[in-house]
């Protein structure tokens, strides 16, 4: 089993010992519970050798023989689930909890079924009766949470994680999580709480200075940002969100030469990152050098020929240039991409559109 | 992979993912020690008693959420700043026929004021919003332009005490439309003030937009009060004074505003230093506009070439306040914009080529501005170091984000940003008195030395709510700058002065302001020029660049004194600092 089925590793181990307290005695007639023991048999190994789909058939059939047994119904589910065969997970789930409608795994993992298969809006029902079920399984509000982080549903994301973090508070990745919802639910200052309680957690949690360091941006602490986010900017890193973060503000605390470094790296790093290119630019033309700057700008303009500011920054880099032409060229390209932007509320933020 | 939620590590694509959201919220910090700028709100004990009306408090029209004019002005002569209070009204009253009032306070010149609205003889009142000052006729006597939702009211000042409704006599009507901020400047320096009004949004109050009705009467996702986007902008006018008592739009024949943006705050002020003013319009959710004076009576738009019509990545904001500082003594005048939450207010720093950058960021100024929604904003050297310090009002327009987790709230405090003299500011608000600690919903905005005691103060409006007085309590004995104190008096030029550049050379440190009373949003404040020296007692040189094209220019001035400088004669009457008989209040120990 690979880790990107981390999630359900929990989950089969419980299954494994479900299937195992089976046992013959609950079969009425001895070769059909025979027939059926092989079949979980092989399941339950198929299972453990990553082979999902020999597991499915081998539950299946174990299912055909034995149509309304709970922990069959369970592992055909797991089966569907681990390889990716979402649409009959679906299937499964739904008969199993019209059968077993107490049951908050099936709602758990119906729910988790219909995520993958990008059923959110089936999902979160689901998943909201497994809450209500096992108010107490942490791996519920877990889930529940990650479905609401995906719907940009983040007040929902927080309060389930806040759950979570009460039923589990030493898992550092919880609290970033948390942390994330009350940074998009403009709770930064919460926000900061929990990426501080993380880090003390867990010193080395990757990417957590730059979660830190963004919750502080984002409150205009631009010191305190740069102070994390200058932690992840290391040598070693290869995300290039933490260079293209620490760049951005540097840039807008105005240190434009180390900025232009930062963000030099985040580009090599992410040679399509727009933003950062963009970020570039801006830092370049402040520091002075306007032809680096409008290499910088254009190269962003290419990436994202859709970015309105990019232009208005190029105008601006090549006005400086004496290029007055070249300037109102882009600048009208400015004004163009601006008319055919929709305005996304009753006042302008200046950040409607980033 | 599915881009949009892959099931491989879940929580960690997460994580990644989440990183280009914006977020928002509610950041301050507390700083440990006392800042060395104090206030005290003694609104109360001077006297004041206004409660400034603005619609209902769910601020279900987008108008009653933008009242809030307040006003320094020495109306009678005396040396003393008087206080104008604009008042708003409510639906109901205006569908009523209800009128209510402005009010006008005396300076009693012992901390307190005396209310002479009676004696004023405002006969007509209206929904009113922006106050300019300034003395259209030359007679020595500053008068009013009051903007209301239904065009706007102009009062000679008489000479004693009393004010006579001029505006249909003067032309200044404003057509009935709904004017925010007006400014009086004169901008083809033939002495006589010219009238700018900010004219916001086309509204029919018979057919007013419901609220929550549409994607423009949305916050984040809830019902709020509909606009500005989603109505029809309002034309700004320009009214030139024609040196008898009349005035001529010129609106027309100059292309002001011909888009019909959402104007909000107005600024007079020669920003390329070529002896003719300069306007610069704060737009709410449109580009902001600046008007370079050609010379020839003749204005050009520049706002975008200038980089002062957006935000510096090229982004429409909701412009509220304007106000125009030399805050890092470079020799040329930065203008700052506030905005809504969720931005960076601005703080555009003149390149002198006729751009400007937006600092707002590396000086301090910006970023920490986003949870605010910002409103009156002013410049003033608050503790006499000789570096002009700033002052934010702030507080949201729709009370309903009160309900919700977003970050923001309703009520803000303001934001009190000391200069630190190298280019950054502090915000030292939290530390500055208990009064600027309170959250409020801050609008207008004036600074002036009331009690003349050489410390600028500051007058908040507050929506729904009693204005705040603050006086500034000064550094303790021993510790305080020096300062001076420059009234104009403009001869061949305006009366008043306005658009006179001086220039105070103190020891080491040369700074420049240029005399105007209306600026910041809706408001206007003490014309004097207010230099603070720091250590220097004496101000070597002082040079006047009147709007005339005159300069007078003064030696070795002691500091601690207010200059009274006539055009052409120099200075024609000292004030030393009084000894007030009775502070309105306690003076920090």
């Amino acid at each position: 089993m690979t880790a990107r089925f981390q999630f359900f590793l929990v989950p089969a181990r419980r299954l494994r010992l479900a299937l195992l307290l089976l046992g013959v005695s609950l079969w009425a007639s001895p070769q059909t519970a025979s027939d059926v023991q092989a079949l979980i048999s092989q399941g339950s190994q198929a299972l453990e050798a990553g082979d999902f789909a020999q597991a499915a058939r081998s539950f299946e059939k174990a299912n055909a023989l034995k149509p309304a047994n709970r922990e069959i119904h369970r592992a055909l589910m797991m089966s569907y689930l681990q390889g990716e065969n979402f649409v009959q997970a679906i299937s499964t789930g739904v008969e199993a909890v019209q059968r077993w409608p107490r049951d908050p795994e099936f709602h758990h993992w119906l729910g988790m079924a219909y995520f993958q298969n990008r059923e959110a809006a089936a999902a979160i029902p689901q998943l909201q009766k497994a809450a209500q079920l096992a108010p107490q399984d942490v791996d519920v509000h877990h889930d529940l949470a990650l479905v609401y982080l995906d719907q940009q549903q983040y007040p929902r994301a927080a309060e389930q994680l806040e759950k979570v973090v009460r039923l589990r508070p030493r898992a550092a990745l919880d609290h970033v999580l948390l942390g994330r919802a009350y940074q998009n639910s403009n709770r930064s200052l919460r926000a900061i709480e929990e990426f501080k309680t993380a880090l003390r957690l867990e010193p080395a949690l990757p990417l957590g200075h730059y979660h830190l360091g963004f919750a502080y941006a984002s409150v205009g602490r631009d010191d305190e940002a740069l102070a994390e986010l200058r932690q992840e900017a290391t040598p070693a890193q290869t995300n290039p969100e933490a260079f293209y973060q620490f760049g951005h503000t540097l840039l807008e605390s105005g240190q434009w030469q180390e900025a232009v470094t930062a963000l030099r790296r985040a580009t090599q790093l992410a040679p399509d990152h727009s933003d950062a290119y963009y970020d570039l630019g801006k830092a370049l033309l402040l520091a002075g050098q306007a032809e680096d700057a409008i290499a910088a700008l254009q190269r962003a303009i290419q990436l994202n020929p859709q970015d309105a500011s990019a232009y208005y920054q190029l105008s601006r880099a090549l006005a400086s240039q004496g290029d007055q032409a070249g300037a109102e060229q882009a600048m009208a390209r400015f004004e163009a991409l601006k008319k055919s932007q929709q305005a996304t509320g009753g006042m302008a933020t200046g950040r409607d559109r980033k | 992979m599915n881009s949009r939620f892959p099931n491989a590590g879940l929580a960690a694509v997460l994580l990644t993912a989440a990183l280009a959201v914006l977020p928002l919220a509610w950041g301050q910090r507390k700083p440990a020690r006392p800042a060395p700028i104090q206030f005290q709100d003694v609104t109360r004990a001077a006297g004041i008693d206004f409660h400034l009306t603005c619609g209902g408090p769910e601020k279900r029209y987008i108008m009653e959420s933008l009242c809030g004019g307040v006003a320094f002005l020495d109306y009678d002569n005396d040396g003393w700043l008087d206080i104008f209070l604009a008042n708003g009204s409510t639906v109901g009253d205006l569908q009523r026929g209800a009128q209510p009032n402005f009010k006008l306070y005396r300076n009693r010149r012992d901390g307190r004021f005396a209310d002479v609205t009676a004696k004023a003889g405002f006969t007509r009142g209206c929904w009113a919003f922006g106050v300019a000052v300034g003395d259209y006729d030359n007679d020595g006597f500053d008068d009013l332009y009051v903007t209301c939702l239904d065009g706007g009211i102009l009062y000679r000042n008489n000479g004693n005490g009393s004010f006579t409704d001029v505006t249909a006599k003067a032309g200044v009507s404003n057509g009935g439309r709904w004017g925010t901020s007006a400014a009086f400047g004169d901008y083809d320096n033939d002495g006589f003030l010219d009238l700018y009004i900010a004219n916001y949004v086309e509204l029919d109050l018979e057919h007013l937009p419901v609220f929550g009705s549409s994607v423009f009467c949305q916050y984040r996702g809830i019902p709020v009060s509909c606009g500005p986007r989603g109505l029809k902008g309002s034309r700004d006018r320009l009214y030139r004074n024609n040196g008898d008592g009349t005035f001529s739009d010129v609106s027309e024949a100059l292309r002001i505003d011909p888009e019909g943006h959402y104007g909000l705050g107005v600024l007079w002020g020669d920003f390329d230093l070529d002896g003719k003013l300069d306007l610069y319009v704060a737009n709410d959710s449109t580009p902001s506009l600046l008007y370079r004076n050609q010379g020839d009576g003749k204005l050009q738009e520049t706002g975008v070439t200038a980089g002062v019509a957006y935000s510096a990545d090229g982004r429409e904001q909701a412009g509220m306040g304007v106000d125009s500082a030399d805050y890092d003594h470079d020799g040329l005048p930065d203008l700052a914009k506030t905005n809504f939450s969720d931005d960076s207010n601005n703080l555009y720093h003149n390149d002198g080529k006729g751009t400007f950058t937006d600092l707002g960021g590396p000086a301090g100024f910006g970023p920490i501005s986003i949870p605010f929604l910002g409103f009156g904003v002013k410049f003033a050297d608050l503790d006499n170091d000789g570096w002009p310090d700033a002052l934010v009002a702030n507080g949201h327009v729709n009370p309903q984000v009160d309900g919700h987790a977003f970050g923001v709230s309703y009520a803000e405090r303001p934001l009190l940003f000391r200069n630190l003299g190298n280019g950054k500011f502090a915000e030292i608000g939290q530390s500055a008195g208990a009064a600027l600690r309170l959250r409020k919903v801050g609008r207008g905005l004036a600074a002036g030395d009331f009690d003349n005691d050489g410390n600028v103060d500051l007058l908040v409006s507050n929506l729904d709510d009693s204005p705040q007085l603050l006086r500034n309590l000064g550094a303790p004995r021993g510790k305080a700058g020096h300062w001076l104190r420059i009234k104009t008096v403009g001869t061949r030029s305006n009366r008043d002065g306005f658009g006179a550049r001086v220039q105070v050379t103190a020891g080491s440190l040369t700074q420049a302001g240029e005399v105007r009373a209306n600026s910041s949003y809706l408001s206007a404040s003490d014309p004097r020029l207010h230099f603070g020296l720091g250590t220097a007692a004496v101000a070597d040189r002082i040079v006047i660049h009147w709007p005339s094209g005159a300069t007078d220019t003064l030696q070795n001035e002691k500091s601690d004194q207010e200059l009274v400088v006539e055009e052409g004669l120099g200075v024609v009457r000292r004030s030393a600092p009084p000894t007030p008989a009775r502070p309105a209040g306690p003076r920090q120990k």
